[in-house]
């Protein structure tokens, strides 16, 4: 599936996460996001370091200045089952609003066109970094890396867009 | 709420034919595992290797390297351990406790090793083992790909607990690569015969 653009409407597709009373809940991507100014952005693995130590304290750091400019959710996803990212979600305790998602069964990365090999890393198929701006399930900024590196898919970068 | 599920799902087929094998006693397989006893682990997963819990830098600094079974089993005592998921209820609250606590009474018998497995990728098992305070005392290796359980025929799909592909809950004994113990779980949020106190009594 080729990767996913601007002016795509973001596929619907399950994906599965702890809810506000701890529950474990299987969501449809639509009903998640309809409606709403998202920001999603792609982790290649929960516990690894460029996705701990620089990539989700980016958005906790600019998460009130996201909000401010009007966006609603920030939701940090990733192949990681959905108790992985639970505990991952929980290692940054600064946290307020960036929300944890798991693609457990990698069938929406797949939707996405996003899939990144990382065999060799000892990850098996995850997704590539990236960070995403839709508006009521469209996509109005794809900033997709081409791996696991970080140069575009920062909080940083998201915000010049907005 | 998962593993109510999952237990839903497992067969009365299934259960029956667990139960006609003596799970009470020196050992016990599923019929259907090919981990029994006088097995050689290593014959019996060709060409797998294990990748020992580490964090990403250590990953980058050892160029990810992984660790054939024949290192880990060769001319050692070892008590293996797998469990369906990093961070999930019994593995972290009952399973791996079992085997931490009973840590000096393995030393007293000898035992090399005590390794703790599951289908997880390496540093997902490296921070929950540090988590639970475990990564001291057990050795916590990643199947990342399943190939080693499905070697073994240890494979489950936990699709129904929102896990994927995963594995069994078990417990084996293991001499210098040949399996002299082995306990599998009737359903893998099952803890009844995988835990510490069962294997030591069949060392």
């Amino acid at each position: 599936m080729a990767p996913i653009a601007v002016g795509n409407v973001l596929p619907d597709g399950k994906i599965f996460l702890f809810d506000e009373k701890d529950q474990l809940q299987t969501v449809s991507v639509h009903s998640l996001l309809a409606g709403k100014k998202v920001i999603l952005f792609g982790v290649p693995g929960a516990f690894t370091s460029a996705c701990s130590l620089q990539h989700v304290p980016s958005f906790i750091e600019k998460a009130d200045q996201l909000k401010a400019k009007g966006i609603n959710e920030i939701i940090c996803y990733g192949m990681n089952d959905p108790y992985v990212m639970k505990a991952w979600g929980k290692t940054f305790p600064e946290n307020k609003h960036v929300k944890f998602v798991s693609d457990g069964s990698g069938e929406y990365t797949k939707l996405l066109g996003l899939e990144l090999d990382l065999k060799d890393k000892g990850l098996g198929i995850r997704t590539r970094r990236f960070a995403m701006l839709l508006d009521n399930l469209k996509v109005t900024v794809a900033n997709i890396e081409s791996g696991g590196e970080f140069t575009v898919s920062s909080a940083e970068d998201i915000l010049k867009a907005l | 709420m998962a593993m109510s599920i999952l237990k839903l799902r497992n067969s009365p087929a299934l259960r029956s034919a667990a139960n006609t094998i003596s799970r009470i006693g020196v050992s016990s397989s599923r019929a259907f595992s090919k981990l029994s006893e006088g097995t050689d682990i290593t014959s019996a997963a060709p060409g797998v290797s294990l990748q020992k819990a580490r964090s990403w830098d250590e990953g980058v600094s050892s160029k990810f390297s992984t660790t054939p079974l024949s290192d880990i089993f060769k001319g050692k005592k070892v008590v293996i351990f797998g469990l369906p998921g990093a961070y999930t209820g019994v593995c972290s609250q009952q399973h791996v406790p079992s085997y931490k606590s009973h840590m000096d009474k393995f030393k007293a018998k000898g035992i090399d090793s005590v390794i703790c497995v599951s289908v997880n990728d390496p540093y997902t098992i490296n921070g929950w083992a540090e988590k639970i305070g475990a990564k001291d005392a057990i050795e916590f290796y990643g199947d990342f790909d399943g190939k080693f359980h499905k070697s073994l025929g240890l494979d489950k799909d936990l699709s129904a607990a929102l896990l994927g592909p995963r594995s069994e809950r078990w417990s084996a004994y293991v001499e210098d690569g040949k399996v002299k113990a082995v306990n599998v779980e009737e359903a893998p949020s099952d803890f009844k015969v995988s835990g510490a106190d069962v294997i030591l009594g069949q060392i």
